[in-house]
């Protein structure tokens, strides 16, 4: 399992277009993810369960993966925050 | 800007009891016209769940009609996205895409199904508690964004219950006869089943004029006023209600009197809009030959047909806010091209005049690193915003020099308020231009670049700016406002907001004969050049060209091809001597008495 923890740049954060954007990358992976903001922690693949954390921009969170694929997809989703979601 | 209505609770209009339930209700016009019906009220949440406990037997049986009603719900949303997609294009689209991947959360289909296997409830309340919970949560949220998402929650859980409960979509599909619909805001799928054949027309508390049903209801002709705020609170199923889309209000149960009026002024609209299409191709010019440019001012590029149907002689303000606050993003520099580009080439050969970004003020994204201020109207907007920005700046001066290959493109720069900030804009649109040309990219060299004048310093200063500038648009809504001192927005204080102040009639004066006196071009965007008593004295103090509201350009193409040009300037000339705004007023409207009869009455 591999984790790690990044912070919300884009604004104004995780709501439900970049949610579905999020869950659209993660589901290409076979690895388990999670997402924990404050003591929460949802499903990744769940656009539901991410937009109900309500991680607004400047908000920590930390991404948990676990599975044949771990290291990609951690390194594909860390990126992906990291770059606001590529939101054209 | 734009102003709300006035607001009152759901207590005070009950404990009313059955006072005459009339009211007149303010609002946002979001798409023209006028009118009259019933009232269909659409209520919040109408779907009666029952929770239920299920024998073990029916179990599974649940679980499958749980997910054939799921199954059900994805066919609808993709011919709503489909066709959403092709009347509005692929980003209006994309909300749809949301919805579909809602429909597919793994997380609310296990619990939804756990809770009728485990719980043995029945499939219709599992799935309400699921995504009620989530949407309730939403709405607490502080940003504006999250909230949103919360509607979108709540439109797919009642999609899917609709088919569990196998209750036909209430709402807008049953509706029987024509009404008017009376909503707190529509969904994007209700928005997109609006038909003209049940939907006289339609009012609600929330959203603006680039909401989604603003949009779509200006797509298909049918009248709308939003942002009323109380409009479900005074309004029942049944009452009459009269949308005047043209002037943004709502009339609850008029007097008999009134709606005869209403009904004369709807038929005048409707005869009026029929003669649109002879008026389309003649000429902005006065009986005696003085000819003036007619323009459109518009938000989204789609607006540009509207414009065109309607009569422009081009656009004459291309406000660019919309590419900036829809977004979360800075907009590219391809996005914007791509854009001007399409209105550009739309509008061939007639001129389009591209404002730069006036963010700040009202409008506010807080990406770009705009806040709330104490004194938005005095602080960090327009192009005090582009000048310290200049990263962001550029982008857009690139997109808009590209487009200006096609030879009709001008720009122009908000809230100038000294000559420091034109030579610091002129000389970054210089570098722009160098770099397209080391790039060898192809721009237009002779894109002419002008200001809004706008602030009463420019006023002031108008022969400087305007041995700089290429022209002058006179913008007329913030010029009364900063002249004169009034935030419209201020309802205690809105009655002192007059475009025809003498002091706004004066400073329009100055600003023509700076311009004129410098071989410059000015123009006028903005409502005062929208309204017949405005646009008489406007041309006859010599502006060159008139924009504003797609809308009210036939009426104003009409008003100039009534009048002389010799006719204007002498009303203009004397109502300039007169010192109050309400004697100007009084002496324009006695001179032009009965000359445009075919005009509807305002």
């Amino acid at each position: 399992m591999l984790e790690k923890t990044v912070t919300i740049t884009s604004d104004p954060g995780v709501h439900l277009r970049a949610a579905a954007i999020f869950v659209k990358e993660a589901s290409r992976f076979k690895s388990d993810v999670w997402v924990m903001k404050d003591d929460i922690e949802v499903n990744g693949k769940s656009i539901l369960g991410l937009v109900s954390l309500v991680a607004e921009r400047g908000s920590s969170l930390r991404i948990r993966v676990k599975g044949e694929d771990e290291a990609q997809a951690l390194e594909t989703l860390i990126d992906l925050v990291r770059n606001k979601f590529y939101e054209e | 800007m734009i102003s709300f209505g006035t607001s009152s609770t759901r207590s005070e209009i009950n404990s009313g009891m059955e006072v005459s339930r009339s009211a007149m209700i303010r609002g946002v016009p979001a798409s023209p016209g006028i009118a009259i019906g019933k009232a269909h009220v659409l209520e919040l949440e109408d779907l009666q769940v029952k929770e239920k406990q299920l024998e073990q037997k029916d179990l599974e049986r649940e679980v499958d009609r749980f997910k054939t009603a799921l199954g059900t719900a994805r066919n609808e949303i993709e011919t709503l996205r489909d066709t959403i997609e092709e009347e509005l294009g692929r980003d209006q689209a994309k909300v749809f895409d949301a919805h579909l991947m809602i429909l597919d959360d793994v997380v609310a289909i296990d619990k939804t199904t756990s809770l009728i296997r485990e719980e043995r409830k029945n499939a219709a309340f599992a799935y309400r508690k699921t995504l009620s919970e989530i949407a309730d949560e939403l709405d607490l949220a502080k940003d504006e964004h999250f909230r949103n998402s919360a509607a979108d929650v709540r439109d797919v859980k009642r999609r899917v219950i609709r088919h569990l409960l196998d209750q036909p979509r209430k709402g807008l599909g049953t509706i029987a006869g024509q009404v008017i619909l009376v909503a707190h805001d529509l969904t994007p799928s209700e928005a997109v089943s609006l038909s003209k054949e049940t939907i006289l027309g339609f009012a609600t508390d929330s959203g603006g004029r680039t909401s989604h049903s603003a949009i779509m209801a200006r797509s298909r002709g049918i009248p709308a006023v939003v942002g009323l705020k109380s409009v479900t609170a005074r309004v029942v199923s049944g009452d009459t209600v009269v949308v005047d889309g043209n002037r943004g209000l709502v009339d609850v149960n008029p007097s008999e009197q009134a709606l005869q009026e209403y009904g004369r002024r709807r038929q005048q609209f409707l005869d009026f809009e029929g003669r649109l299409l002879d008026m389309r191709e003649l000429a902005a010019v006065t009986t005696d030959g003085h000819r003036i440019e007619l323009s459109a001012n518009i938000e989204l590029p789609e607006e540009v047909e509207l414009a065109l149907a309607k009569g422009a002689g081009g656009v004459g303000l291309y406000r660019t806010e919309f590419f900036y606050m829809r977004s979360t993003k800075l907009p590219g520099e391809e996005e914007q091209y791509e854009a001007y580009k399409r209105v550009a080439d739309k509008c061939y050969p007639y001129p389009v005049i591209i404002r730069t970004v006036d963010v700040g003020g009202d409008k506010f994204a807080s990406y770009l690193g705009t806040a709330r201020e104490n004194n938005p109207f005095l602080g960090w907007r327009g192009i005090r915003f582009s000048l310290e920005r200049t990263e962001i700046f550029k982008i857009q001066l690139r997109a808009i020099f590209r487009a200006a290959a096609t030879g009709n493109v001008k720009l122009m720069f908000p809230m100038v308020s000294s000559l420091d900030e034109l030579r610091q804009a002129n000389t970054i649109c210089k570098e722009v231009k160098d770099e397209l040309r080391q790039r060898n990219v192809h721009f237009g060299e002779n894109c002419e670049v002008g200001i809004m004048a706008e602030t009463p310093a420019s006023v002031m200063i108008a022969d400087s700016l305007a041995r700089e500038a290429d022209f002058f648009s006179i913008g007329t809504n913030d010029l009364i406002q900063y002249t004169l001192a009034v935030d419209r927005g201020n309802e205690k204080i809105a009655y002192l907001y007059d475009p025809l102040h003498p002091a706004i009639l004066k400073s329009i004066r100055t600003l023509v004969e700076a311009g004129h006196r410098n071989d410059i071009w000015v123009g006028v965007c903005g409502e005062m050049c929208g309204e017949r008593v405005g646009a008489v004295i406007l041309l006859g103090l010599g502006l060159d060209e008139f924009s504003t509201s797609p809308y009210l350009l036939p009426e104003i193409k009409t008003v100039v091809r009534s009048i002389s040009y010799a006719e204007a300037k002498e009303i203009a000339d004397k109502a300039l001597c007169l010192s109050t705004a309400a004697e100007i007023r009084g002496f324009v409207e006695e001179k032009i008495a009965g000359k445009f009869p075919q005009i509807p009455s305002p």
